[in-house]
């Protein structure tokens, strides 16, 4: 009787052609990008992973599952990686919830300030900021050295786990503190309000109320800074002197040492599936018993 | 545009809240930039960007180069006028800067284009991914069958290089290149003991030394360059086996010595271990001769020795790529290297010994006289030429146990 319930009148056939061709159009780029540069390299590294190597290194077309069967019975970098990149995203968690939380509640007029001195940081090279550790950690000039100098103690910062962590830490944290930031900083100040009238302390306020709104930026930041932390081979070579060997170390070795690419692609897969369900998994716990799904990547 | 429009623009612009979807969408954006970028700088190199092109190539240029070998073995292009450009990839700070200006003037050139490459592997990957452009690299010797075999180099007209009279004959006809119809020899080095003696009570002289004193008074404080074949020389020349050696129960027995100096050892770098040596976080490294000028120029104490069960040596050549786009340049520039004076410039500028025995007499003094760059005739004796062993399996997992359990 209304037109207000019901569906809308259907379109036009030529209306509905010209912006199904448009929709169409404007996916393209995206589209083609998405095709060229993830789909077809990833479908690469999926076909080597069953080929062996050629003679002088390389690949060599076959179908054969060795590739797999070694990355899994070699899977000591990729569990190291696990801890590695666990404990990271955990620090970058520590040291960006609250710094996020004061950016978004109480800078008041140098937020913006504050943001820039997280960015720009992030723009330059992530090799000379890695690097740049080496003195501020190093046994002549930097920590060990102070420590040196002052308790005459000799302790030992770089080539240890703290030293790659510190590196893993410090490197992803933007990445954290970005999704954070933007998810506190809609947050309903009166809700906070609201829950100290009600008598709530300020424990309870932050676990019941600011947490769970929190939540979609904190695992969209875990997700992104976890993710890369697998991979990473420049801040263990470096900072950790080559002592801990994760997955991009072990795929450094496999592809250009050995020069075995089928090795390095089966493990390359593995360590995407493995990240695939580990991340499915997360999301499954994070989620878990609640009614509405809290958690949006984007 | 008024500048009423101007302003209103802008200032709507400045107004706009980022909400959340785009904030999040930069951030995504941005960590995937990041972490691409992270993952290049790192010195990895990137994966192949024509890799089926890779595959096919790996096939069709063994047919490609055997046919073109036939065709280069009657004639070679002929010479032309001299380009106006060299594309050099080579080591970093491998070539005299020096040398490099001497040639642009003499030859009129332009662009002298130098790109770097930190190891062998990084070269073999670069080319089996479809790199060109490049005139001249400089593999070590051991590569270079490999690379012939994969069509990646042209044979050398050596009429066009006189100055190869003055290369020393005990350089020439090994191993690599019998009839040294792809190669030039750039300079040779060998892989041995460096160590800082104020720091240690006793110096090294064997490999066997170098062990007891890594897990001893030396612990934590050694280093080893990150190669797998220069690390194997250690136990297997200790065991007095071969250094290339691929044989099951030689490398079980390296294993074992290899996982025992395991936890001692500080880092593994090929980089920056002469640095860490003249900051006195090492005492002893595994390595090369070149830091021992670059990075611990000031350094009083330091010395370093061939150990006497032997060790193997290195030779870095010149070769010329197959798709090489200024050929003449590259001639003029490979007769130019061999010149005596500019051979003895090279060596007194990265201390790594010439092969070139005309150049020797010119060389600085005292670079002359240092055993570690011209070992003397004794200890070529114990030299064994390195090579290619990467595509042992065995050696390869050894490897990686080794570095799982460094430091632990």
């Amino acid at each position: 009787m209304t037109a207000l319930t019901g569906d809308a009148p259907p379109r036009p056939a030529g209306e509905r052609l010209r912006s199904g061709l448009l929709t169409s159009l404007l996916l393209l780029p995206a589209g083609l990008w998405y095709l060229v540069l993830l789909v077809a390299p990833l479908a690469i590294v999926v076909v080597f992973s069953f080929g062996t190597r050629a003679r002088n290194g390389g690949y060599a077309p076959a179908f054969v599952l060795d590739n797999y069967v070694r990355a899994i019975q070699k899977s000591e970098p990729f569990i190291t990686s696990l801890q590695m990149a666990f404990l990271g995203t955990l620090g970058c968690l520590l040291v960006g919830l609250p710094l996020a939380y004061f950016m978004a509640t109480r800078a008041g007029r140098r937020k913006g300030l504050l943001v820039l001195l997280l960015v720009v940081p992030f723009w330059t090279s992530f090799l000379i900021r890695t690097y740049a550790w080496l003195l501020i950690l190093g046994p002549d000039t930097g920590l060990a050295g102070i420590v040196l100098s002052v308790t005459g103690t000799e302790i030992q910062i770089l080539g240890t786990g703290i030293a790659v962590l510190i590196g893993l830490v410090y490197g992803y944290l933007p990445l954290m503190v970005f999704p954070l930031y933007v998810t506190l900083e809609r947050m309903d100040r009166t809700l906070l309000e609201a829950s100290k009238d009600l008598g709530a302390g300020r424990w309870a306020t932050f676990r019941q109320i600011t947490l769970p709104i929190a939540l979609p930026g904190l695992v969209t930041g875990s997700i992104l800074v976890f993710i890369p932390m697998m991979g990473e081979y420049v801040i263990p070579q470096i900072l950790g002197y080559g002592r801990t060997y994760l997955m991009g170390n072990a795929l450094v070795t496999d592809f250009l040492e050995a020069r075995n690419w089928p090795s390095g692609s089966a493990r390359a897969v593995f360590l995407i599936i493995m990240m695939i369900v580990t991340i499915a998994g997360y999301i499954w716990f994070v989620n878990r018993g609640r009614r509405t799904r809290e958690v949006s990547v984007l | 545009m008024s500048q009423g429009d101007l302003d209103a623009t802008l200032r709507r612009i400045a107004e706009t809240k980022v909400d959340r979807r785009g904030f999040l969408a930069a951030a995504g954006l941005t960590g995937t930039a990041a972490f691409l970028a992270a993952c290049s700088a790192g010195g990895g190199s990137a994966a192949p960007s024509a890799a089926a092109s890779a595959a096919a190539s790996a096939e069709a240029s063994t047919a490609a180069s055997a046919a073109a070998s036939q065709a280069a073995v009657e004639s070679f292009p002929p010479a032309g006028p001299i380009e106006k450009q060299l594309y050099m990839y080579n080591w970093s700070q491998y070539i005299s800067p020096k040398n490099i200006d001497a040639f642009k003037a003499k030859y009129g050139i332009t662009k002298f284009q130098y790109d770097v490459y930190d190891s062998n592997e990084v070269l073999i990957a670069k080319l089996q991914g479809g790199a060109t452009g490049y005139d001249i690299a400089s593999p070590t010797a051991e590569y270079v069958p490999g690379m012939v075999q994969q069509g990646f180099l042209q044979k050398l007209d050596k009429s066009r290089i006189p100055n190869l009279v003055n290369i020393d004959p005990k350089f020439t006809k090994l191993w690599w290149d019998p009839n040294d119809e792809y190669l030039i020899p750039k300079d040779y080095g060998t892989t041995g003991v460096l160590y800082r003696t104020t720091m240690l009570p006793s110096v090294p002289k064997s490999w066997k030394d170098f062990y007891d004193l890594v897990k001893g008074p030396a612990s934590g404080k050694t280093v080893m360059v990150d190669s797998m074949g220069d690390v194997f020389v250690f136990p297997l020349k200790m065991l007095g086996f071969s250094a290339n050696s691929v044989v099951k129960a030689e490398l079980d027995q390296a294993r074992t010595i290899l996982l025992d100096v395991a936890p001692h050892i500080l880092a593994l770098d090929s980089n920056v271990y002469g640095t860490k040596m003249a900051k006195g976080e090492a005492s002893m490294a595994l390595g090369w001769t070149g830091v021992l000028e670059q990075q611990m120029a000031d350094v009083k104490d330091k010395g370093y020795v061939v150990p006497s069960e032997g060790t193997i040596f290195w030779l870095d050549t010149w070769v010329l790529l197959a798709d090489a786009p200024n050929p003449n340049a590259s001639y003029a520039w490979l007769d130019f290297i061999q010149d005596p004076k500019n051979q003895a410039e090279e060596t007194n500028y990265n201390l790594y010994g010439t092969p070139n025995d005309k150049a020797e007499p010119l060389v600085d003094p005292a670079v002359l006289n240092n055993p570690a760059v011209f070992p003397p005739p004794d200890v070529f004796k114990i030299l064994e030429g390195s090579q290619d062993t990467s595509s042992n399996n065995q050696r390869i997992d050894i490897w990686e146990e080794f570095k799982q359990n460094i430091g632990k």
